[in-house]
């Protein structure tokens, strides 16, 4: 009979995966996203939406870094993913680079604006840092329209499609691996980070700053260092989006680009990997779910069929509204009240 | 909190009954049980819900009308199409879901909505060869290198642009001007509005008229600074590239600061909702207007108009954008109809094929008539102006080229 998780030594404490359950649940995932595109090998549709949560995790993860973890708040999400797709879409269309070298060249790119924009934060928090994320968003939304000559501004960017050793890989099937691979790095590296030191500071900083400057914690460096890791991985997002479709448009990064993967943390879960991986797939999938559910139901009640759209859109803010008053504190949360359910039953309190 | 839990648990648990449900309904819906050919399907995605909802919907309803009556009239050559759509609210991304989903259902065609849309999925429509047709008629469209399968049935907003420019030289100098006008290009400011901006240029330098243009801020209430802008400039005439709310904004302006310039507007500003929202200030106003709306009536409106009385509806009331809708889907399926007919297997490479035999197809004077070649996508280049009198959209000219 087990009361709760207690560790009896640091080491255990500091592990990456802390139980047993954890560990086989690990291994299930794995392999269920190993056999995913076998099983779905002629469906492209669910390989498409595969490769959009792949990518919108990787995104999330990159936006929860900056605000779940460091308490930065960011409005620019869509103008930093703009930044990367535009600058890996550049980088192989115009000067033919291979298209992993242009992922990696657009993600330091985004670091690189991203520390920019970040510059206000040391004196900027809450809303008003809000506000100078967003303008971040619409400046770079405005030079990518404005800029044709080197963005291309009103014709979209074509971007060759990418090659493997004589493979192309952005086919459905053959990017759900670079996706995913991705996502897997991703993953790792982020959860590692909040083992170190920096990823500590970044903590410090979000519970407290005037503490962590206290205590030593360099704010300016590492506010400025949390938005260029984070800007890193958005960056990667963008990139993944440009070399997947194979074409760069603007209209792929509004502001509603930003709210949106802003909604997808705040739902999944601030400050948590878990958060980003269920908020993404939620976000993503929960349209889509709504989408088919409306065409099965269409012709059922033929009344209603021109409202179905209507219906959809609001079920879609209804489910967050409801999501969110049962568990203010995200997927995440309700994910770990289902485990110590279970875990404590029957004589959970 | 466990409470809580459970009270979700609930929830969810519903929702997904409700979809087991749904999901069972789903053979019931589709009654093609009578049809002895195999039906067509082509997918197509609208906004709705969306920004451009306002527009977006009543040319999904024209679409849609077209297939419904299509399919009451015996279908194309005895085959049903099937149409699989839904709402995107212009939203990228969804956009390419609905795209992938419809395309491994097997949809034969595939008709867009926007510009956002159009771009997005022009790559990978030439990559599945699938034939492709919206409401965006960028000319960016028409390289055939890029945009292979890529359909304009509407003239490009450069043609449109350059036949305001055509048809202001001719009245200026029908009014007795030895000189050139000064004519001014007003636009969105985003690459739908810039789009057509580089070819007006050209062709008013060529003509030795004076020109500018400048774009609309966004999100602006008025526009009294940008036509300060226009009166310092001295324009005789000014064209619109907008769509319609921030036109009658800017129409209401000019009027009450008294700016005595001609408006022209294209085609996605010079409709209903124009009129509707710009009152008296629209009075005189001219729109180059692809397809002939209903207020000014022409015999292809006819099929529209009582497929609509007969539901209890009417053309009119419905607007231009339906008649867009309903002929855009009329010149895809003429595409289906040539491809049954030469007796080849409807897929995308034999319709894009068939739809670049069409020449000279006769819309009923909605468009001028529509022409395919194997290298160039060009529905048309040439359209007829009308006039806003009465609140009402009349015809003023004859179709004008912009060759």
């Amino acid at each position: 009979m087990i009361s709760g998780i207690f560790h009896s030594s640091y080491e255990k404490d500091m592990a990456l995966r802390r139980t047993h359950a954890q560990k086989i649940r690990l291994v299930i995932l794995f392999l269920f996203l190993l056999a995913f595109p076998f099983i779905f090998r002629e469906n492209r549709y669910y390989l498409t939406l595969a490769n959009q949560v792949g990518i919108a995790i990787i995104g999330a993860i990159g936006l929860n870094i900056l605000v779940g973890y460091t308490g930065q708040i960011s409005l620019g999400q869509g103008g930093f993913m703009a930044v990367g797709a535009y600058t890996a879409g550049i980088l192989t269309a115009r000067l033919g680079m291979p298209w992993w070298a242009s992922t990696i060249a657009a993600c330091f790119a985004t670091a690189l604006v991203g520390v920019l924009f970040g510059i206000p934060s040391l004196r900027l928090k809450g809303l008003y840092l809000a506000i100078a994320t967003l303008s971040a968003q619409v400046i770079i939304l405005w030079i990518v329209t404005n800029w044709g000559a080197v963005t291309g501004g009103v014709e979209a960017l074509v971007v060759p499609n990418p090659t493997l050793f004589g493979v192309r890989l952005n086919s459905d099937f053959n990017f759900y691996w670079v996706t995913w691979l991705l996502v897997l790095l991703v993953t790792i590296a982020t959860v590692n980070l909040f083992r170190t030191h920096y990823g500590r500071a970044f903590i410090a900083i979000r519970d407290q700053d005037i503490a962590a400057s206290v205590m030593g914690v360099d704010l300016f460096k590492y506010k400025l260092l949390a938005f260029a890791i984070s800007s890193f991985l958005v960056g990667l997002a963008g990139a993944l989006t440009a070399h997947y479709r194979s074409i760069v448009t603007w209209e792929r990064f509004t502001v509603d680009v930003s709210v949106l993967y802003l909604a997808m943390i705040i739902i999944g879960g601030l400050g948590s990997v878990t958060g980003s991986f269920l908020g993404a797939t939620f976000m993503t999938l929960l349209p889509a779910l709504l989408t088919n559910l409306g065409r099965a139901a269409r012709g059922t009640f033929p009344a209603i069929d021109s409202l179905l759209p209507f219906i959809q859109q609001g079920t879609f803010g209804l489910v967050i509204i409801l999501f969110l008053i049962f568990e203010p504190e995200g997927l995440n949360k309700i994910w770990r009240n289902i485990k110590d359910y279970f875990r404590l039953w029957p004589f959970s309190y | 909190m466990l409470h809580k839990t459970k009270v979700l648990f609930l929830v969810l648990l519903t929702v997904s009954l409700m979809l087991a449900a749904c999901g069972g309904t789903e053979p019931a819906a589709t009654s093609s049980a009578e049809q002895p050919k195999k039906p067509i399907k082509v997918g197509a995605i609208f906004d709705l819900t969306g920004a451009t909802a306002d527009v977006g919907t009543p040319y999904s309803e024209g679409i849609k009308g077209y297939v419904e009556w299509l399919n009451a009239n015996g279908g194309v050559e005895g085959h049903r199409i099937e149409l699989i759509s839904a709402d995107y609210a212009y939203k990228v991304d969804v956009a390419e879901q609905l795209y992938s989903q419809y395309v491994s259902e097997g949809v034969v065609a595939f008709m867009g909505w926007g510009t956002g849309d159009t771009e997005a999925l022009r790559t990978k429509i030439a990559e599945d060869k699938i034939p492709f047709m919206s409401a965006s008629y960028s000319a960016g469209l028409l390289d055939i290198q890029v945009a292979p399968y890529n359909f304009l049935i509407g003239t490009s907003y450069s043609d449109q642009a350059i036949i305001a420019l055509r048809w202001a030289l001719e009245d200026w100098a029908a009014k007795g001007n030895s000189d050139k006008p000064q004519i001014a290009l007003i636009h969105h400011d985003s690459p739908f509005g810039t789009s057509p901006v580089a070819d007006a240029k050209a062709f008013a330098e060529a003509n030795g008229v004076t020109f500018t243009s400048l774009a609309m801020p966004r999100g602006a209430t008025d526009y009294v600074a940008e036509l300060a802008q226009m009166a310092r400039f001295g324009a005789d005439y000014v064209v619109v590239h907008t769509v319609s709310s921030p036109a009658a904004v800017l129409l209401k302006d000019a009027r009450s600061q008294g700016f005595a310039a001609q408006f022209i507007l294209l085609n996605w500003c010079a409709d209903e909702i124009f009129i509707n929202l710009a009152g008296d200030a629209a009075e005189g106003v001219i729109g180059t207007i692809p397809f002939t709306p209903p207020t000014s009536p022409v015999p292809g409106h006819k099929n529209a108009d009582e497929f609509l009385k007969s539901k209890g509806s009417s053309l009119e009331a419905k607007g231009l954008h339906y008649t867009q809708g309903w002929w855009t889907m009329a010149v895809m399926t003429e595409g289906i109809r040539r491809t049954i007919q030469e007796g080849k297997e409807v897929n995308g490479m034999n319709l894009r094929a068939a739809l670049e035999t069409i020449s000279n197809f006769d819309t009923g004077g909605v468009t001028s008539p529509i022409t395919f070649t194997p290298t160039s996508h060009r529905g048309n280049s040439s359209l007829r102006l009308f006039k806003v009198e009465n609140g009402k959209w009349v015809s003023l000219t004859d179709f004008i080229s912009a060759k």
